[in-house]
């Protein structure tokens, strides 16, 4: 009886597991495809929907402003949280958790709802439909993500080592500098990590927010899959997936994948 | 009416024996301690009892009958745990009733045992509050009446004043023991404290890397240590090399250190000329006017009594309890009188 | 110390000025006359807020935005605890691989999320080759364009969502208090009921919000997968938006959709309290 439950248990995660993850592989699968049709499974393997995606223009000059966006984004995010999460961890626990919630609220709620504020600020700004404004949607989006792996990092110090520093006469900025810093370091890179995904994944705020002209990878994505539907697509798609891996890959080596969520 | 037997009890984590073929009995009533240092199986034991860890090899008989297959919900121990373990979003009176709600005790028949489980621990009045709005002392008496009120065959205890401040922990360990002579339970007892353990059992094993070096009653273990292991571990004792010299009779030997010879009582295992200790307990020795010659390396008064650090002539250095009427200053040459009857002959085998 | 607190002052700054204003901005615009040719007009009304709630295919909009945002969050609370159990079961290097197969999602966009449906469910698609092939069906499933499509998908993009708190609650849980259970009678199933589900519901309650929020108000998913046939809150709002150019009614929409969804949360929320305020250890 407990054998049957165990192995149909084991069933049941493993169709769950599978639904979390078929997408992708199937995106990955499509785009190495050969053959001209986006079929599954892929009839041969190819990179060649990879050289016509960096061939086509449209795709090339959203895949370079998504690029702009997302490195731009990662600078200011991981500032700005840095500093954050130095002010959240000398607040009180109260006070640090009410703190925590206001700067995760991006994060809490819907994405749509803000860039819906910010198309009616920006442009009361003056800065409707233009670089920077979608500049600021990203930064606000992605803020969250880099302040939660930053905290984490930081929670790891103990604050007797900064303690230890003032005692043997280092300044604030110093024991920054030489103690936290070095340690807090990998945190600052998932950090950066996490803002650039979110940003170079970023659909809804880029929708409403985007420069005349300009296109992010995303919003080109979602024309070419309304109207066409070839493999460049997916191979557009893979490499949203790759970044991804790597993502989750390198954040396990730098401070481990538990510990930045 | 509970008897315990545990024979040749094995348990490996990876590469690491933890328990090496421990061996216990739990007469019916009895409180039996384990003492030993972390790391020396005493938790791993009591878990194999409690059914948490299956045990690689061995036995556990509890009235003769093996209960290794039994999952824990079927043995009917009560487990008292070191931090308490409380259900947080269950009351003092729902955290009792537990165990008698999962046995579908009927609720008058609930209300009446939990009321007289919360009286036994002095918790009436208590009953609505939740975990978190008790204090220490108070939780531990709550998971004490939780692990009574199913009317256990075996009380397990699993360091239960540990987490408690030094005033509480006398006060509950006291009330552990009233309780369990008053309902006449079999207890297993993990500790650190050779204190608790002494003031608390009717027999301690004590435990060595996985296995039980010597299992007897409180003033066995304390006056005749099995080696030198146990008698540290239960207090402080001043240990000189010796060989037995003659064996006088059954358990007496004359041994000479030094050039001073005394008859003492030893283990019987012991064979003329082999290496063995000689075990001093502080209070064992004590200043005179003739005796063995030695002077004060340094001396504290501790109010009652007085601990004195001494060098013999030969340099070995023994702690003694003084009498704190008599002025003692380092430097002093002092006599030593020995009490030949309380000290203890033991094989020397390595700690 | 009082330096330390000046560090937050530039989040804050982003915050509120590109956070805060900007909902009390949307606010404001809802409020505004509307103008021909321009977003806005000058001057102050009521009229988005009568027109949006006088009008069933509004209000219908927007029942069925709920509708679908409350069985998103009931699937996803159905998938999410046993992988959270599971998760929190593992470990070792195999808590790794599992937890990187759940957080992993997170990182990679929804658009290419919901794509990767797009290709499992077409007509020609693998799924309805094997069912055909299986003998399962006769002719191939057309769920491409469906609600039931937008609602897989939906499931899909959230889980980790409600994985994730639901986890860290069911991690908090000392392993003593199921051997405690265990230990006075209970059996693996009772143990479950009675101590470890009260135990995760701060976990159940915070990941439900979420997902609930967020599912109501998610554009992307409809509008790749769901078609013309399924008129949602958040597409009618952004076609006002971008199509119709008609910004304060579009406000007006939005803020009405906010309201209904907060109201929603704040009625479980309390329905609730009890409960989490309770087992928050």
């Amino acid at each position: 009886m407990t054998a049957f439950l165990r192995s149909l248990s084991a069933i049941g995660l493993g169709l769950i597991y599978a639904f979390l993850l078929l997408p992708l592989v199937a995106v990955v699968g499509a785009s190495l495809t050969a053959g001209e049709m986006m079929r599954l499974p892929p009839q041969g393997l190819s990179l060649k929907w990879f050289g016509r995606f960096l061939g086509s223009e449209t795709f090339r000059e959203a895949l370079a402003l998504s690029l702009q966006v997302a490195g731009t984004t990662v600078l200011v995010v991981v500032t700005v949280a840095t500093l954050a999460a130095l002010c959240h961890r000398a607040l009180t626990r109260r006070l640090g958790a009410a703190f925590r919630v206001a700067m995760l609220l991006p994060l809490l709620l819907p994405e749509l709802l803000t860039a819906i504020g910010l198309l009616f600020f920006l442009n009361h700004l003056g800065l409707g439909k233009t670089l920077p404004g979608l500049q600021i949607g990203h930064v606000v989006i992605a803020f969250p993500f880099a302040f939660l792996a930053i905290v984490a990092a930081l929670e790891q110090v103990d604050p007797a080592l900064e303690e230890a520093s003032a005692s043997l006469g280092a300044s604030g900025f110093e024991t920054f500098r030489r103690v936290v810093l070095p340690l807090v370091k990998s945190g600052m890179l998932t950090g950066g990590l996490f803002a650039f995904i979110v940003s170079f994944d970023m659909f809804t705020i880029s929708l409403l927010l985007k420069p005349i002209g300009g296109n992010t990878l995303p919003l080109a994505l979602f024309d070419f899959l309304t109207y066409d539907f070839d493999p460049t697509a997916a191979a557009a798609a893979t490499l949203s997936v790759i970044f991804a891996f790597c993502g989750v890959v390198l954040i396990e080596r730098l401070v481990g994948l538990r510990r930045a969520f | 009416m509970t008897q315990v037997d545990i024979a040749g009890l094995t348990k490996r984590y990876g590469g690491t024996l933890a328990l090496d073929g421990v061996a216990l009995q739990a007469r019916d009533g009895e409180l039996v301690s384990l003492l030993g240092p972390s790391g020396c199986g005493k938790t791993t034991t009591l878990r194999c009892i409690a059914g948490f860890l299956t045990p690689d090899g061995g036995e556990i008989r509890v009235d003769g009958q093996d209960i290794v297959a039994l999952p824990p919900q079927k043995r009917d121990f009560g487990v008292v745990f070191q931090n308490y373990a409380l259900f947080p979003h269950l009351t003092v009176f729902q955290n009792v009733a537990y165990g008698l709600q999962v046995r579908r005790i009927a609720p008058a028949e609930q209300q009446k045992r939990v009321a007289e489980a919360l009286a036994l621990v002095r918790l009436t009045g208590l009953e609505s509050r939740l975990p978190r709005a008790l204090s220490g002392g108070q939780q531990q008496r709550v998971a004490l009446a939780r692990a009574l009120v199913i009317r256990p065959r075996l009380l397990l205890l699993d360091e239960p004043l540990a987490n408690l401040d030094a005033r509480l922990r006398d006060e509950v360990r006291w009330l552990i023991r009233e309780v369990q002579q008053q309902a006449g339970i079999t207890a297993f007892y993990v500790t650190h404290d050779q204190a608790e353990a002494m003031a608390l059992s009717d027999r301690v094993a004590v435990m060595k890397g996985g296995r039980v070096v010597q299992f007897a009653t409180p003033r066995e273990i304390y006056q005749r240590p099995a080696e030198a292991y146990v008698a540290r571990f239960t207090g402080e004792a001043n240990m000189l090399p010796a060989r037995p010299a003659q064996r006088l009779a059954e358990g007496l030997w004359r041994v000479a250190i030094g050039e001073t010879v005394l008859e003492v009582p030893g283990a019987t295992t012991l064979a003329e000329g082999a290496s063995a200790l000689l075990m001093l307990r502080p209070e064992a020795l004590s200043l005179a006017p003739t005796g063995v010659p030695a002077r004060v390396l340094a001396a504290a008064f501790l109010g009652a009594s007085q601990q004195c650090d001494v060098a013999l002539a030969d340099g070995t250095r023994l702690r003694l309890q003084a009498s704190p009427h008599l002025a003692v200053a380092p430097g002093d040459a002092v006599h030593l009188a020995v009490d030949a009857a309380h000290a203890w002959l033991m094989p020397d085998i390595a700690p | 110390m009082k330096t330390r607190l000046l560090l937050g002052l530039p989040a804050v700054a982003l915050l509120l000025l590109f956070f805060v204003l900007p909902y009390v901005e949307m606010v404001a615009m809802s409020f505004r006359a509307p103008a021909s040719g321009l977003p806005f007009g000058e001057g102050h009304t009521l009229l988005h807020y009568q027109r949006a709630l006088g009008d069933t295919l509004y209000l219908g909009a927007l029942g069925r935005s709920l509708l679908m945002g409350g069985v998103v969050t009931l699937l996803c609370l159905l998938l999410s605890f046993p992988l959270a159990l599971h998760l929190s079961r593992t470990q070792g290097r195999w808590h790794v691989v599992f937890f990187a197969c759940i957080v992993s999602p997170l990182l990679i966009g929804v658009l290419v999320r919901n794509f990767g449906w797009m290709l499992l469910l077409t007509v020609d698609g693998p799924a309805n080759r094997w069912l055909l092939a299986a003998g399962l069906i006769e002719r191939p499933l057309r769920v491409l364009f469906t609600p039931g499509l937008v609602v897989l998908a939906l499931v899909h993009v959230f889980t980790p969502f409600m994985v994730l708190p639901i986890a860290t609650a069911l991690r908090n849980i000392s392993p003593a208090l199921r051997e405690a259970s265990t230990s006075l009678g209970a059996g693996r199933f009772e143990t479950f009921w009675r101590v470890t589900l009260p135990l995760a519901f701060p976990g159940v309650q915070a990941g439900v919000v979420l997902v609930f929020v967020l599912s109501v108000a998610a554009y992307v998913t409809p509008a790749l997968l769901g078609g013309q046939g399924v008129a949602l809150m958040p597409a009618i709002v952004v076609r006002e938006l971008i199509g119709s150019f008609a910004w304060p009614f579009g406000a007006a929409l939005a803020v009405v959709m906010a309201v209904a969804t907060l109201s929603v949360v704040a009625v479980f929320t309390l329905l609730t309290q009890g409960l989490a305020e309770r087992t928050r250890a």
